[in-house]
């Protein structure tokens, strides 16, 4: 006879209506658990713990996988941020004059544009990193929370040959090798702990309401403006209530304190070092708890 | 089989509803009074902005599954079958109704959940992590993977120069190293071919033995006779019967006819 009789289910129950306590006391019995049931926070952070080979794999794999489609294939990952930065320098640096107030502005844009770069690119990828992973999502069992940190983890392992071209053409515009360099890790590890938490908030936004994503870019354009990516916002803007919102905000911040630690011609205040870490712990706390409490209902359309 | 492996339930689905809601599509209205010419307008517009429209894949369905048991999934297509897969596979979250199940279900499905532009050897380890394996574990397994899966070279090569069928040996290799508690296979061996499906059949039967319930989604009815003890039929999202394996698929077979 069939399964469904002998343990007293009712098999065209009206929908709506509560599950059976008969399905429940059985699953107990046997040591069945409940599935897509949401797991507590603690429980959530060890299965992502867990889960942490596999979110290394899955970030180094695709960050590999992004230049493995030409002849001159990985050798991409360093060529991409040199053309890319020649061509800012082109613009910014001989056609228009936009260098007032800093002397190495060569060094000053790159560092801009590929630090601004690492963040608008792992929020880009984190905000589809649900949205776009829906057939892997629907058919492997894992914590949901994989799919961000690996989009914030890829842009990270994208970042290392960009960090190189960095450092070297800051080296030919003439900036000397100092003790403050030393800083540089951890002025990246803030971005991307930073990052790590955005991923996580859009990804959740982006997989409750999806045509948010079409309003992505104009807010990362806005971002790229207000960032002080092509000027120094305390020339233009000051240390006006404005100039100091400016400068204060998360993207602006790292992008200062990356420019503190590789020019010799910025000093920062010990406070923005604390507002970067701040930034960074803020971002990826909200960021995370935002993502997990939707765990149960990624992958429904 | 033995009796105390056997038999236990090991997933029990309790009323189980899954709606889809589609995107970029509006069903078009019944046919009624003729509108005026600006409602006329206004849904017209309404087909291109805000077009979701709610499909029931699922509607109610309970049964209980044990230890053991090859379960075949039969019936027409768009009757809800894979859809009811994924949700008590657990990647598919339900619109209401309860899963329970003793372990982590695998699944298995026709679509490339792995990576195209990554060599077969990277897939393995990256599937192998996505099911729980350690990279100790897939290391040593990696061997038989690839035995088994019988593409022999083609492992070095990226994912996206193999064939349908060798896709699918892969994964169906992958899928069956970590010897899950519940093995749900979707489609995922009409691509083989006959010395494939003697392989995999034989594996299921292996998987069996080890107290794994084996789900298995398919159009071949000859199939599900060979591999499955016990059929459930769908029909529009509903159970239509469940049973021994022949009734059922006789009862389906005699239907379709």
């Amino acid at each position: 006879m069939s399964d469904v009789r002998e343990v007293g289910l009712p098999a065209g129950r009206p929908p709506g209506e509560d599950a059976s306590p008969d399905a429940a006391s059985l699953a107990e019995r046997h040591g069945l658990t409940q599935i897509g049931v949401r797991p507590g926070l603690g429980a959530y952070l060890r299965q992502l713990w867990s889960a942490r080979h596999f979110v290394t794999a899955l970030s180094t794999s695709r960050a590999y996988a992004k230049n493995s489609n030409n002849y001159l294939g990985q050798a991409w990952a360093v060529l991409n941020p040199i053309v890319f930065a020649s061509v800012y320098f082109l613009v910014f640096g001989v056609i228009l004059d936009t260098s007032k107030g800093i002397q190495n502005y060569v060094a000053f844009l790159v560092v801009g544009i590929f630090m601004f770069r690492f963040t608008s690119s792992s929020v880009t990828a984190g905000a589809k990193s649900v949205v776009g992973n829906l057939p892997l999502v629907r058919s492997m069992h894992f914590p949901r929370a994989v799919l961000p940190s690996s989009a914030a983890l890829t842009e990270l392992a994208t970042l290392v040959p960009v960090l190189g071209v960095m450092i070297l053409l800051v080296l030919i515009t003439g900036e000397p090798v100092s003790w403050t360099w030393l800083a540089l890790p951890a002025v990246v590890l803030m971005q991307y702990l930073f990052n790590t938490g955005i991923s996580f908030a859009a990804a959740r936004v982006m997989a409750s309401a999806r045509d948010l994503l079409n309003l992505l870019p104009f807010a990362l354009r806005l971002m790229l403006y207000v960032s002080g990516v092509f000027f120094s916002i305390e020339h233009y803007v000051g240390n006006t209530p404005i100039g100091l919102a400016m400068q204060y905000q998360p993207v602006a911040v790292y992008l200062t304190l990356t420019r503190a630690s590789l020019m010799s011609e910025f000093q920062v205040a010990p406070t923005l070092w604390l507002a970067g870490g701040l930034w960074a712990l803020l971002a990826l706390l909200i960021g995370f708890v935002v993502f997990w409490r939707a765990e149960e209902r990624y992958g429904r359309d | 089989m033995t009796e105390t492996t056997t038999g236990a339930p090991s997933l029990i689905v309790d009323d189980l509803h899954v709606t889809y809601r589609v995107f970029g599509a509006r069903k078009r209205g019944v046919a009624g009074p003729t509108p005026g010419a600006l409602t006329r307008v206004l849904n017209r517009a309404r087909g291109h902005v805000g077009a979701v429209t709610e499909v029931p894949a699922v509607r109610g369905v309970s049964f209980v599954a044990r230890h053991g048991e090859a379960i075949g999934l039969i019936g027409r297509n768009g009757s809800g079958k894979s859809t009811l897969l994924r949700a008590i596979a657990g990647v598919l979250p339900p619109t209401s109704g309860r899963v329970f199940v003793s372990g982590r279900p695998a699944l298995l499905g026709v679509n490339a959940v792995l990576m195209n532009e990554l060599t077969g050897e990277r897939n393995v380890y990256i599937g192998g992590l996505a099911m729980g394996l350690t990279p100790e574990q897939v290391s040593e397994r990696f061997d038989d993977i690839v035995e088994f899966s019988g593409i022999g070279d083609f492992i070095y090569l990226p994912m996206k120069t193999y064939s349908s069928g060798m896709g699918a040996r892969l994964r169906f290799a992958i899928s069956s190293a970590a010897v899950p508690d519940i093995m749900m296979i979707d489609e995922a061996l009409a691509t083989g071919d006959a010395e494939f499906r003697r392989r995999s059949a034989k594996r299921v039967a292996a998987l069996r033995k080890d107290a794994t319930t084996v789900f298995l989604v398919s159009h071949s009815i000859r199939q599900v006779r060979q591999i499955c003890s016990r059929a459930i039929w769908l029909e529009k999202g509903v159970v239509r019967m469940d049973g021994p394996v022949g009734e059922v698929c006789d009862a389906y077979e005699e239907s379709v006819s």
